[in-house]
């Protein structure tokens, strides 16, 4: 499967970075798609382990840029082989069906001081909703930039865990989400 | 401090201790059951319960034994029945193991939960810090060490338990009585 390659900026991708002199792939192994829920209150983390990003991100052509996402939901990492298992399943995120979780920004708004708003669209499990992910950006020392952000999606809204495990006492509905990118310098 | 004023008081364990003992003893019976019962669910919001359940009896065990020792310390057990030295020597290693045990064993759970990378968070409300960190080798030998305390207690309340009833029953003494309520009969024939 093509989603199951680790991300390398494709032919295509360095040719727009030519072509626009600002397309960015974005460092994949410094990078990370974490969340964060509460089962039985305490919180329990995980991350994808595999994924691909299309970011353009051009702060002085805010029309122009594009941040897409696609997440392979089966590489999903929890605490235990037995929940990634679980969370594969039907009432989850269905992998079988629904392999791909996808991210699709409509528009980015500059809020000032470095923070942006990237609304866009999420899809999971067959299900489209409109999400706004809020960032902030910063260099570091080697003149990549840091974008990380986090917004709440409720699980719910995509069916995921359905059945028995709607009971958001037992699992919470609310699954925070944290992006970290780090982008190369723009060329 | 209140002393027992009536010869009969001081044979007895006071209302506290005997309260203590019995909610301890019962949510120990609690906790084991859901333990074994909990490991061979199949994933569900059922499992996840029962696991926080179990961690939640545990925290309270561990409160109410300290509870339960600074009690003690501040009004010592009556003393022993007539029994042969051996018996006696017996029933004070068994009574400090239970002790010892009542606090180790949700130690050895909040130890074992953490390793496994997961917080025990009390009632679901006050989060503990982790004991250790995640480590999945530490967390197998933990889960080891975690079960067999437990089945060494459940051997040690069954001791606990049949020397009671022995007492009760067959010597006739008051060592049963005296750690129930008042009201109790004594044993019939008694002389304590």
């Amino acid at each position: 499967m093509v989603l199951l390659r680790s991300f390398i900026p494709s032919l295509g991708m360095l040719l727009l970075a030519a072509g626009q002199a600002g397309a960015q792939g974005v460092l994949i192994d410094k990078s990370e798609i974490r969340f964060e829920s509460k089962q039985m209150g305490v919180n329990v983390e995980g991350r994808f382990r595999k994924w691909k990003a299309n970011v353009v991100f051009l702060p002085n052509d805010l029309p122009k840029s594009k941040v897409e996402f696609d997440i392979d939901l089966a590489s999903i990492d929890l605490a235990s082989e037995d929940s990634e298992k679980e969370v594969q399943g039907r009432v989850w995120f269905d992998t079988a069906r629904f392999p791909v979780g996808r991210f699709t920004s409509t528009s980015i708004k500059n809020l000032g001081g470095d923070k942006y708003n990237i609304a866009g669209q999420l899809s999971l499990k067959g299900i489209t909703k409109d999400v706004v992910v809020p960032i902030a950006l910063k260099k570091d020392a080697t003149g990549n930039s840091l974008a990380e952000g986090n917004f709440t999606v409720k699980r719910l809204d995509y069916k995921i865990g359905e059945g028995l495990w709607a009971d958001t006492d037992t699992v919470a509905n609310e699954v925070i989400v944290r992006v970290r990118m780090v982008l190369p310098p723009i060329t | 401090m209140r002393q027992p004023t009536v010869g009969e008081e001081r044979e007895r364990y006071d209302g506290i201790a005997i309260a203590l003992h019995w909610l301890i003893a019962a949510i120990v019976v609690a906790g084991f059951t859901l333990g074994v019962s909990m490991v061979d669910l199949p994933l569900s919001p059922r499992k996840l319960q029962w696991y926080a359940w179990h961690k939640w009896i545990g925290i309270t065990v561990f409160l109410l034994s300290c509870a339960r020792l600074v009690w003690r310390w501040q009004r010592p057990a009556p003393p022993p029945a007539a029994m042969p030295e051996w018996q006696r020597r017996a029933a004070r290693v068994t009574h400090l193991l239970l002790y010892t045990l009542l606090i180790v064993i949700p130690l050895s759970g909040w130890l074992y939960s953490s390793a496994t990378g997961v917080q025990v968070v009390y009632l679901g409300l006050i989060p503990l810090p982790d004991a250790v960190p995640k480590d999945k080798a530490l967390a197998t030998v933990l889960r080891m060490v975690h079960v067999t305390l437990n089945f060494t207690l459940l051997a040690l309340v069954c001791v606990h338990a049949a020397a009671a009833l022995k007492h009760h029953f067959v010597d006739r003494d008051n060592v049963l009585v005296r750690m129930l309520p008042k009201g109790f009969p004594k044993p019939k024939g008694s002389t304590g």
